[in-house]
């Protein structure tokens, strides 16, 4: 073989122009290097056959090989198993409540100075919802998501969106009906919270439901970093009654940027960190409730700004689980406040000014399949201007509430909580003290929550 | 403000990465174990899991997702263990190398035939794996495919180092054939075991020893006292060699029966990391000291 080679090479090196310009010894000294250099690729190559042979032998690399058939299997991955696209799961969330507190006057109890809505529960037995939640890829670039919550009035399109899966760099686009990711506890379905109801100051500047699901986009990015970070920003509709309200004047009106970030504290323990912000224009009558005196309504047109600080801290050690969390929210709103006689006819207009924060802080321990957890919501802890026509107005002592539940998974599909608020967010008037029972249930291809 | 985030976002979407090894991301430790194995310098590999947690109640972590987020190559055991948390990760991460049908997602179950595929799957039954039993890892003839799959898909992600892989997963599964010689001869042939989880079953199939009942009544389910009691008279007249349990699971009722039939209760090494093993190897090595 090789001598074949030696013989082929000395004839391309003998061609007429190489012997024109070269003496014998150069010319053979090429010669030489050129055999070499082939002699080198041979031996190379001649080394990569055998490697290749012996792994072949030892390994029985392809045999092995061609006996697995992949494609076949259903990998069983997004939420479900066995279950064919979309996956579907249905949540009953079932409540009682005792409280001493008539219905009539748990109804239009709100938080004097932030809302007039009441909580929804009622005295007695309370299904929320059924949630209906249908997902799944709708092809390699996108997944939809459906969350349909079904109670006595009806059915309604809480969330409907779709999410990008494939772009690049770490980004993703959501877009539809959603609820907002902007804080952690906003975008949790009801059955995932902690307790019973959101806290005090979600419902102070929110409503009972958070922002619910709002129509709009949203852009976030991941970057490539050691350290878990979100960045994000939403346009969203603003439907929301209490901070944002239809507006005839403007299509979406209502934004928001958030950051999250977390990291682990330990092998068994991780910080999150969540800063965030919602602002638009406000269209609501939510705020104020109608004088009792004259009947007449209020009805509020401005900008809004709320700004939220939360912090988790979770550590789980197996059957130990213990969690840390408080958020902080700060209101800033200006506007011009309606009053209107029960006849419809204008009274007046005046300009009204909000600075109002809350805060809450929880914590809840859990050993196997059983939970406790306690929560303090306070209102107005550092800002409590609520000013009329530049006159301050007080409505009275500062609104808080205590919870304590306890909760027993029998597995991670049913849960059963007791849940009890000592409750003064009706400031100086009456205070509600009530019991919740809860019963939560999940069937069909139920995802895993996040953080 | 502005400034900042746009000098941030220039700054990591532009900054090349300085580490050219493929970034592996491994659900548990004896995957994780496989895939340093099989890449070695080549690779670096995050492990999700830790031996000391039970596999089943893994919960989601933002510092996985930013671990997948990274990653080149993911790779999980499959068959619905990590249902628990793995989803929501890969929709989490924004990364789509590993998003399902890539070749960065390598689920190592499509190289097993799984065992007790249940004809219905209700959860009624309690935990149950309607894809079949997900735990295959302690079994010879299925690490020695996984080593295959695994060696493959590295290849695949990092061409240029293909050879290097193929070769390593050669000496690998070369290494379980001698292994497996000197563990045929022990004597685990015939033996009979009752079971606290239904984790042993690849086992007995490649090493010829039977599990003859279970604690558990229901997978993932607390057994009630009446299947307990059954098992206490069932087991004081056919005498099983041992009880096993792994170190995650709760001691309180393989204790329990263990003293009332007198039948050693053995806590199995379930996974890399678990008695002090350091590899696949090690780990097997003291499985089958356990079981002797």
């Amino acid at each position: 073989m090789r001598i074949s080679i030696v013989v082929a090479l000395f004839a391309v090196t003998l061609s007429p122009l190489s012997a024109m310009a070269d003496t014998v010894e150069l010319r053979l000294k090429k010669l030489e290097e050129a055999v070499l250099r082939q002699a080198e690729i041979i031996d190379r190559q001649q080394k990569t056959i055998e490697e290749m042979k012996l792994m072949l032998e030892n390994g029985k690399t392809a045999e092995v090989r061609t006996s697995v058939d992949s494609s076949a299997k259903n990998s069983g991955f997004f939420g479900g198993s066995l279950m064919n696209n979309p996956y579907i799961s249905l949540i009953l969330d079932a409540k009682a409540q005792v409280s001493n507190l008539k219905n009539s006057a748990l109804e239009g109890r709100g938080i004097p100075g932030f809302t007039s809505e009441g909580s929804g529960l009622r005295n007695g037995f309370n299904v929320d919802a059924a949630e209906l939640l249908i997902f799944a890829p709708v092809d390699p670039y996108f997944n939809l998501y459906t969350n349909i919550p079904v109670n006595g009035d009806g059915a309604v399109l809480e969330e409907a969106y779709f999410v990008t899966t494939s772009l690049p760099q770490g980004f993703q686009l959501k877009g539809g009906r959603f609820k907002s990711n902007a804080s952690r506890l906003n975008s949790q379905h009801p059955h995932a919270w902690d307790f019973a109801e959101l806290p005090l100051a979600y419902r102070s500047f929110l409503g009972p439901e958070a922002l619910g699901g709002e129509n709009g986009v949203q852009l976030t990015w991941m970057p490539s970093l050691p350290v878990y970070t979100l960045l994000g920003v939403e346009a969203l509709q603003g439907a929301n009654p209490l901070l944002f309200g239809d507006d005839s004047n403007w299509g979406p009106h209502a934004f928001s940027a958030f950051a999250r970030l977390s990291f682990d504290t330990g092998e068994e323990s991780t910080l999150y960190l969540s800063p965030w912000a919602m602002f638009g224009k406000t269209r609501t009558s939510a705020v104020l409730a109608a004088d009792e005196t004259t009947g007449n309504s209020f009805d509020l047109r401005g900008d809004s700004r709320l700004y939220g600080l939360e912090a988790v801290w979770k550590w789980n050690s197996g059957p130990h689980k213990l969690s840390l969390q408080g958020e902080y929210l700060y209101l800033d709103q200006r506007g011009d406040l309606g009053e209107t006689d029960p006849a419809g006819a204008m009274v007046k207009i005046e300009p009204l000014k909000r600075h109002q924060d809350g805060a809450y802080l929880q914590a809840a321990y859990h050993f196997n399949r059983f939970g406790v957890g306690a929560r303090y919501d306070r209102m107005e802890i550092f800002a409590d201007t609520f000013e009329r026509s530049g006159a301050k107005q007080s409505f009275g002592g500062k609104p808080w509430r205590i919870s304590a539940m306890t909760e027993y998974d029998f597995t991670e599909f049913s849960r059963i909580r007791a849940q009890f608020n000592h409750d003064r967010s009706d400031r100086d008037n009456r205070v509600n003290n009530e019991g919740i029972l809860q019963l939560t249930f999940t069937i069909g291809a139920h995802g895993a929550h996040p953080f | 403000m502005l400034r900042i985030i746009v000098a941030l976002f220039a700054l990591v979407l532009f900054t090349a990465p300085a580490d050219a090894a493929v970034k592996v991301v491994a659900t548990l430790p004896w995957i994780g174990s496989l895939a340093k194995e099989i890449g070695k310098d080549r690779v670096t590999v995050t492990t999700l899991v830790k031996t000391s947690q039970d596999p089943h109640s893994i919960e989601a972590r933002p510092s996985m997702i930013a671990a997948v987020r990274r990653a080149d190559l993911l790779i999980y055991n499959g068959l619905d263990l990590e249902v628990g948390y793995l989803p929501i990760l890969m929709e989490s991460a924004r990364n789509p190398a590993i998003n399902p049908g890539n070749a960065g997602n390598l689920n190592c179950s499509v190289y097993v035939d799984p065992l007790e595929k249940p004809a219905t799957a209700s959860r009624e039954n309690g935990d149950v794996h309607p894809l079949g039993n997900p735990h295959y890892h302690l079994s010879p003839a299925n690490i020695k495919k996984m080593a295959i799959g695994i060696g493959e898909r590295l290849a695949k992600v990092d061409q240029a180092n293909a050879g290097f892989y193929r070769a390593n997963t050669a000496r690998f599964v070369a290494q379980v054939d001698h292994k497996m010689k000197e563990w045929k001869g022990r004597k685990l042939q015939g033996k009979r075991f009752v079971a606290q989880h239904r984790f042993f079953e690849y086992l007995a199939a490649d090493f010829g020893f039977r599990i003859v009942g279970y604690l558990e009544e229901k997978p993932g389910i607390p057994p009630s006292s009446a299947h307990i009691q059954a098992l206490v008279s069932s087991m004081s007249g056919h005498r099983p060699d041992a009880i096993l349990s792994t170190e995650y699971h709760d001691r309180t009722i393989s204790g329990f029966v263990s003293s009332k039939t007198g039948v050693k209760s053995v806590i199995v090494p379930h996974d890399v990391g678990a008695n002090g093993s350091r590899d696949w190897f090690s780990l097997m090595d003291s499985v089958i000291k356990s079981l002797e």
